[in-house]
């Protein structure tokens, strides 16, 4: 079938160029890793002797640490956040008739296609002009307002597919809407409500923008390696970079396993 | 039967997504365009004048346009023969691992991802030391600290958010069409011009407009890649906003960020949408 479309100088030459797209891809990463584990101050090859000393360096920096755990419970509300207030959204646009359907949906999915920056930049320009100082709970805010997008899609898509049947059974025969929705609908859709928290949680784990406007004094992560990258370099920055890639990876991967792979198929060909 | 199953109000499931919106969004948007149509003479376009009226303003306005443009067309071009590869040279069953294999850092912290490369690029980097042991040639790159390595850093993202647009479109082609279309005699090339190339159209205009808007907002990739001497709007509407406190100068680069977002990616959502009647029709 495949070579219906494809001649075979034509494969060699994607297969190629995929190969060339995925060196250049993951070249960068593989150095700051093989750095992360190379003794001496500088930067430089050739590699030294190996070492963990950054990464031990890495435990031992306060700052660091406290800022991750900022950034992990940030991420965690605002991940659980963004997927009940998506499931709600979700459900209702794609259950209901809902008035101005469009422009609705329009202003929700919004923040997905500006970009971030304006997010960040237009709360802050409001609370200066009501005079409410930046603080992490408008960092929740303005993350969950990003990250909240991803998860309207991702569980409209899921939702979509569901029949109105079975939760019309389950009304006629006594139940009520909201017990259907909580013994059916999110039974049904528990997969893709999980990987949308994790894929939530990866987005707002990482976003700098938002967290470095909305706050004077407190450091999530991203802010914390922001700082070190522009002031001056630190060598545990190749640490945290290699711990922070593949904690995310790991995230990121599970999640889009599950929404690829544990969707129900659409149609077949 | 289906309005049985629907649900008769659907205000309390909408509210608390939209009550954020509205609060978080909609409202400092006004509040912002707002700010920006202030200046101390009262109402009107007099800080948009300044604007305008300042060189290394409007310099850092073109220089975001250019950027992004740049690295947007790369993105377009490089996102082809990624998504034709997978969706065509690639077992059904593996596509996915494959995507991801071009998605995977993607979901990762994108300040890192950018510091990275600089490992990589920077006159003591990588490239310079690989290229020291195999000519023996001690040079300086001169190529971190470029627009050049900005371009280059954006249109790396770019192109994995335009393969994985692209991929969407080209992966939902129903086969049996090509198939009929071989067996009707069409040459792989007819294939391309007249069915992969108009259905894949939507998924990648999405991905390109998308990749603008990255582009032309990026923070982090114009600092680390490009430097500082020559900002773009996104790095002087930060130093505006956390040095000088200029509110209504701070709103004025947004706003004009704004309008050059929807100035750009407009025509091409409006083309999407053309292509995709023109295909259901």
């Amino acid at each position: 079938m495949n070579n219906l479309i494809v001649s075979k100088s034509i494969s060699g030459a994607l297969t190629a160029f995929f190969c060339i797209a995925l060196f250049v891809i993951y070249l960068p990463i593989l150095v700051m890793i093989i750095f992360s584990f190379n003794s001496g101050k500088y930067q430089t090859l050739p590699f030294r002797e190996p070492t963990l000393e950054w990464y031990v360096n890495l435990i031992a920096d306060r700052s660091f640490i406290e800022s991750f755990f900022t950034s992990i419970i940030m991420a965690s509300l605002a991940s659980l956040a963004a997927t009940s207030l998506g499931f709600l959204a979700a459900y209702a646009f794609s259950k209901a008739k809902v008035p101005f359907h469009a422009l609705f949906l329009g202003l929700i999915l919004c923040p997905l296609v500006i970009p971030i920056i304006l997010i960040g930049i237009g709360i802050r320009l409001q609370i200066v002009a009501i005079g409410i100082q930046p603080a992490l709970w408008l960092v929740l805010i303005g993350q969950t307002l990003y990250v909240l997008p991803l998860a309207v899609i991702n569980l409209k898509n899921r939702i979509d597919k569901i029949p109105n049947s079975i939760e019309e059974a389950a009304i006629s025969l006594g139940s009520s809407r909201l017990t259907s929705i909580c013994l059916i609908l999110v039974p049904i859709c528990a997969p893709t409500i999980f990987a949308t928290i994790l894929l939530t949680f990866t987005f707002s784990f990482d976003e700098f923008v938002i967290a470095y406007f909305l706050t004077n004094f407190e450091i999530t992560l991203p802010i914390r390696i922001w700082t070190s990258l522009v002031t001056g370099f630190e060598p545990k920055i190749n640490a945290v970079g290699t711990a922070v890639f593949i904690f995310s990876l790991t995230l990121g991967l599970i999640a889009q396993f599950i929404l690829l792979f544990k969707q129900p198929e659409t149609q077949k060909n | 039967m289906l309005g049985s199953s629907n649900i008769a109000n659907p205000w309390p499931f909408l509210l608390p997504a939209l009550m954020l919106s509205c609060l978080f969004f909609l409202l400092p948007t006004i509040n912002m365009i707002f700010l920006s149509l202030t200046s101390e003479t009262g109402l009107g376009f007099g800080n948009f004048r300044d604007f305008f009226a300042t060189p290394h303003l409007t310099q850092a306005l073109m220089r975001s346009l250019l950027l992004a443009l740049f690295s947007t067309v790369i993105a377009g071009f490089v996102a082809w023969p990624l998504a034709y590869f997978i969706v065509f040279c690639v077992k059904e069953k593996w596509r996915p691992l494959f995507l991801l294999a071009i998605l995977a850092p993607f979901w990762t912290s994108f300040t890192i991802r950018a510091f990275s490369w600089q490992l990589v690029l920077s006159d003591n980097g990588v490239i310079t030391w690989l290229i020291e042991q195999l000519t023996g040639l001690s040079i300086a790159l001169g190529f971190l600290y470029t627009m050049k390595a900005s371009v280059f850093g954006l249109a790396l993202f770019g192109s994995m958010l335009c393969t994985f647009t692209l991929y969407g479109a080209l992966v939902s082609i129903d086969r049996k069409v090509i198939e009929a279309a071989s067996t009707l005699g069409a040459k792989p090339l007819q294939i391309f011009r007249d069915i992969i190339f108009p259905l894949g159209l939507p998924g990648w205009l999405a991905g390109i407009a998308l990749s603008f808007i990255v582009c032309i907002g990026d923070y982090a990739v114009p600092t680390l890649l490009g430097g500082g001497l020559k900002p773009v709007l996104a790095q002087i509407m930060l130093s505006v906003l956390k040095g000088t406190y200029n509110l209504s100068q701070a709103a004025t680069i947004a706003t004009i960020l704004a309008i050059t977002v929807i100035i750009c990616a407009a025509p091409l959502v409006l083309l999407r949408h053309v292509f995709r009647r023109s295909i259901l029709a």
